[in-house]
């Protein structure tokens, strides 16, 4: 039973590419929004795409001398020393694994945020995301919108809400040039 | 006195008190009678001896003076002798009654008498001398007158005085026995009275006790012939249904037998069978070799399995690393996919193209990744397919070792059996043999059930005639109590 379902599979597999390069040019409108489905300290979070600049796995991340728990220490990208700070933590839930994942985030300072897992990427039309911040103040600030999904709703962790935070740990003001 | 004896013992005192009165008033009479008959005896024998005797004097007397008159008259020797003999016989009868007479008064009597004899005699003698000497009859008249008369007339007198004296004596005796027997006959009137007084009262107290005693005993007879006859109602029911039962067994034996006789037949059967298990058991040592060269042969080809399987394991494992290299490079193609998503979102409308592109690259990524899943999957079963069967495989060699190994014991064990068989054989034999002398002992048995069942309707005859009996008895029993006065009606 396995092998006929394989062939199809491998048949469909087939047609569907061939069948990319007769489709017309087609671009991507601002009818959806590109996310990244991310599991920090074991809970479901999604990432704007928009506000990443790369995504990184495995990454040697040094160790710095800190009070900040959140700090994991500082990696390199493309020639520049990037701060690497513990999604888990920043979100109020750390736990003792240590993450795998490295998001080099848009804006500048540049700031690496660290997450256990990558699930997926994905391509959600904007109507599945439901705009606003969930709390007021707190450590919620930063978890702006949710997603609807078919494996379950996700908070949306807003990076320049993040990056503020990690501003506010580190005691940096940032001045007018550093972009949100 | 009677109290707490057997009835039969009250009848048997009573009866020997009545026995023994009546032999003391026998015994008394018998005395009383031997002594009036001695004493009567004694009066007779005065009369006859005393009396008859005294008189008898007299006669002698008259005979010898007869004698002596005709002496002196004819002077012959034979009247002087006839006159000496008449003296002898007059003092043997004076000697004779002095022996009968122990009464001193009339032994003096005697004494007298013979006195006056002896003197007379003497008289007497002189006279007949006197005649012998040629005297005359008148001088012989005369000289007796003289001499003679005066004596005999004393003796005459004394005579008549000493039977008058034994005619008073015998008088008195006469008398005296008569007061004996009426004292005598009035003792055996009193015995009498006595003996039918006791008889009287012995025979009350018989009855007495008779109506009591054995009206009580008639009485519980009455009743226990009652229970009898309760019991052998009881019997009779008893009887039927065991003759029933009896019936029953004596059908179930029926059954028996004929079972016992299938069983025999069976045993013919399994005699039979036996004998042929016997040649079929020596057949199958052949196949036994033939199994054992099979067994070495599965056991050859299961090394080989387990040799494959292993084989097969690596190679899954392999494939497995592989796989990880694939899963890998997904991965890293995946990244890229985003990374590039996020660089063309920087790089205005041909950025946007391209981003369609890079969206392809990771379907393509994330659908390699899944595919590398499900065969690492599918790897995963395989190996654990691969260790079951290995398991199973040196689980099925050591069962094949096992399973030699038992099969060499079920060799011996075969072999055994055969023997075993051939033991059957002879006591299947026997079996036979002692089936049918069973279904004798069971014939014989279904002939001594029917006996029995015979007997139980017997039985049940019996216990009808038994309740009968009883009903008998206790109308027996009732007339009885009737009979001894104690009846209740």
């Amino acid at each position: 039973m396995t092998r006929p379902n394989v062939a199809d599979r491998v048949s469909r597999l087939r047609d569907e590419f061939d069948r990319s390069f007769a489709e017309p040019v087609r671009t991507f409108g601002a009818d959806s929004v590109e996310l990244l489905a991310i599991g920090v300290g074991g809970r479901p979070y999604a990432l704007r795409l928009s506000q990443a600049s790369g995504v990184h796995p495995d990454r040697p991340v040094t160790a710095l001398p800190t009070p900040v728990p959140a700090l994991l220490g500082v990696a390199g990208f493309a020639g520049t020393v990037v701060p690497v700070y513990d999604l888990a933590a920043l979100l109020g839930h750390p736990i003792p694994e240590r993450p795998r994942w490295l998001v080099l985030t848009t804006g500048t300072p540049p700031l690496a945020l660290a997450f256990h897992q990558l699930d997926h990427h994905l391509r959600v039309p904007i109507t599945d995301v439901v705009e606003g911040s969930i709390g007021d103040a707190g450590p919620h600030a930063y978890l702006q919108g949710l997603v609807r999904l078919p494996d379950g709703n996700r908070p949306i962790v807003d990076v320049p809400a993040t990056r503020s935070l990690v501003h506010q740990l580190a005691g940096h003001q940032p001045t007018s040039e550093e972009a949100s | 006195m009677m109290a707490g004896q057997t009835y039969g013992r009250k009848l048997g005192v009573g009866v020997t008190v009545t026995i023994a009165f009546t032999l003391i008033s026998v015994i008394t009479a018998v005395i009383a009678m031997s002594f009036v008959v001695n004493a009567k005896d004694r009066v007779i024998t005065a009369a006859t001896t005393n009396l008859v005797g005294a008189e008898a004097l007299g006669r002698i007397l008259d005979t010898r003076l007869a004698d002596f008159r005709g002496y002196l008259l004819y002077r012959t020797q034979s009247f002087a002798d006839a006159a000496a003999a008449d003296r002898q016989r007059f003092q043997q009868q004076l000697a004779t009654l002095r022996g009968a007479m122990p009464d001193t008064t009339t032994r003096t009597m005697l004494d007298r008498v013979a006195a006056a004899e002896e003197a007379h005699a003497e008289a007497v003698t002189q006279v007949m001398n006197q005649r012998a000497n040629g005297a005359t009859i008148e001088e012989i008249v005369k000289a007796n007158d003289t001499q003679a008369v005066p004596l005999r007339e004393k003796l005459q007198t004394e005579l008549t005085s000493l039977i008058g004296r034994v005619r008073i004596d015998v008088e008195s005796d006469r008398k005296e026995s008569t007061d004996r027997a009426a004292l005598a006959a009035w003792g055996i009137v009193v015995l009498g009275v006595l003996t039918t007084a006791c008889a009287i009262a012995v025979a009350w107290r018989l009855g007495r006790d008779l109506k009591r005693e054995v009206g009580a005993a008639v009485g519980h007879i009455q009743s226990s012939s009652a229970q009898l006859e309760a019991a052998a109602s009881q019997q009779v029911s008893g009887g039927r249904d065991q003759a029933s039962a009896m019936s029953e067994i004596t059908t179930t034996i029926s059954e028996l037998l004929i079972t016992s006789r299938q069983i025999a037949e069976s045993a013919q059967r399994v005699s039979k069978i036996a004998e042929e298990t016997e040649s079929a058991a020596r057949a199958g040592d052949a196949t036994i070799d033939q199994t054992r060269a099979s067994m070495t042969a599965i056991r050859t080809q299961v090394d080989q399995i387990v040799q494959h399987m292993l084989a097969l394991g690596e190679k899954s494992q392999q494939i497995g690393l592989v796989v990880d290299l694939v899963s890998e490079l997904a991965e890293q193609t995946n990244i890229l996919a985003i990374n590039a998503t996020i660089e063309a979102s920087g790089a205005g409308e041909w950025g946007r193209r391209f981003a369609v592109v890079a969206e392809e690259i990771r379907k393509l990524a994330d659908r390699t990744a899944a595919s590398a899943k499900e065969i690492r999957a599918l790897i995963e079963d395989v190996r654990g397919a691969v260790n079951t069967t290995v398991m199973a495989t040196e689980i099925g060699a050591k069962a094949v070792d096992s399973g030699a190994r038992q099969f060499n014991e079920a060799t011996n064990n075969f072999r055994e059996i055969v023997k075993l068989v051939a033991t059957t054989n002879d006591a299947t034999r026997e079996i036979e043999l002692s089936t049918k002398q069973q279904t004798t002992a069971v014939e014989q048995v279904n002939v001594a059930a029917g006996d029995t069942a015979r007997v139980s309707r017997e039985t049940e005859a019996s216990a009808v005639q038994t309740k009968a009996t009883a009903a008998h008895l206790t109308a027996l029993s009732g007339d009885l109590l009737e009979l001894v006065g104690s009846g209740k009606h």
